[in-house]
């Protein structure tokens, strides 16, 4: 979805860059990346360190907007791997590339 | 919360049921906040503005919660919220090979089987790491659909909970469970899916596996969605790479850089 979008929009994303955080494309990206990374981490001083710099960045309601697209994944997630969800079969070569790229076989679970 | 964006300060029910503390879950009270035994209140203690369809829908899934379900009681369903909502909040978390049940952080009254106490803690905490077989071992005691009913409910209160930590809010606190018996509510006809462990709706498979992952407690499938359309996007704008909820808010591709990130961070790879 983030490779298909940003073509669409011009961009081409490095997806080593969503694990890394660097190389991002975008206005926005970097304090998005920065907020994201703080929503599904522990660190509380850090993701309000975050969040303001969403706000200061453009403004509250774009700051909202994220943390609700962050919790939808936090949902999704979920639901995706308790159901044992896969991608159909025509995905799963686009998957691999993917899952290479991100950096999968350096994950804890890596299944 | 500041009125501009909804009137929801309404007093709702109590939070119940016998994990009177945090630390029975693993949660450090003095870091985590969120959870409180005092009135669901969608009054918020930061000045945060919150747009009114998303602390609509986010009401509207506590309030689904404390419902009977399909097939779990208002009672077991709030217990389900509570387990996941302390997994979520732990900042010593149990490993994902240790069940619940069997720690000394819960008091078993019997509310809900062991096996979902267990299935419950480790879908909030850990997803990442259930396999077919642990899916394969926990619906042989609690059943498929009652599996899934339990899916829909720990997801429901990540995406709750971690919104309002996210935005820099209070969680509200969980709903007392309403009465009444589970309605066994099912779709007419049910199938064995090839994108995903679970049953769902017939026919199966023609649309993408999360998608029909829930569609087997209808409820549930319809309510998680309701959420997804306010957090994210309504499903029927994912095929337009151009969409936005507003001007000058999140692009399509800044909506991606989060999900991806999240997803990443969650280890999910779908």
């Amino acid at each position: 979805m983030l490779s298909w979008s940003s073509e669409h929009n011009g961009d081409t994303v490095d997806l080593g860059s969503i694990a890394s955080g660097e190389g991002l494309v975008g206005e926005h990206a970097e304090v998005l990346w920065r907020f994201a990374s703080a929503c599904g981490q522990r660190d509380d001083a850090e993701l309000a360190a975050a969040r303001q710099a969403v706000v200061d960045a453009v403004d509250e309601a774009f700051m909202v907007d994220a943390a609700a697209v962050a919790a939808n994944f936090e949902m999704m997630t979920r639901l995706a791997d308790s159901t044992g969800s896969r991608l159909s079969p025509s995905h799963v070569e686009q998957m691999a590339l993917t899952a290479g790229a991100m950096g999968v076989a350096d994950t804890v679970s890596r299944r | 919360m500041r009125t501009d964006a909804a009137e929801c300060d309404d007093e709702g029910p109590r939070m119940t049921g016998p994990i009177t503390s945090l630390k029975m879950l693993g949660v450090s009270e003095a870091a985590t906040p969120p959870v409180s035994q005092s009135p669901v209140r969608y009054r918020y203690s930061m000045a945060v503005a919150v747009r009114k369809d998303l602390v609509d829908v986010h009401r509207h899934a506590w309030e689904h919660i404390a419902s009977p379900g399909s097939w779990w009681t208002g009672a077991q369903r709030v217990r389900i919220a509570e387990i996941a909502l302390g997994a979520i909040n732990a900042d010593d978390p149990l490993p994902p090979w240790v069940g619940l049940s069997s720690s000394d952080r819960y008091s078993d009254d019997g509310v809900i089987p062991s096996t979902a106490v267990d299935i419950t803690y480790r879908i909030a905490r850990h997803a990442g790491t259930i396999t077919e077989s642990v899916y394969e071992s926990v619906t042989t005691d609690v059943g498929e659909l009652p599996y899934v009913e339990l899916c829909t409910v720990v997801s429901m209160v990540a995406a709750v909970s971690t919104f309002h930590r996210n935005a820099g809010l209070e969680t509200p606190a969980l709903p007392t469970p309403k009465r009444g018996e589970p309605t066994g509510e099912r779709p007419d006809k049910l199938a064995a899916a090839e994108l995903n462990w679970v049953p769902v709706s017939a026919p199966a498979d023609q649309v993408a596996a999360v998608v029909q992952a829930y569609t087997a407690v209808p409820s549930g499938h319809e309510v998680t969605w309701r959420l997804g359309a306010a957090q994210y996007m309504p499903s029927e704008e994912m095929v337009h790479p151009d969409w936005v909820r507003r001007a000058d808010g999140l692009t399509r591709p800044e909506a991606e850089l989060i999900a991806a990130r999240v997803a990443q961070l969650r280890e999910c790879f779908y």
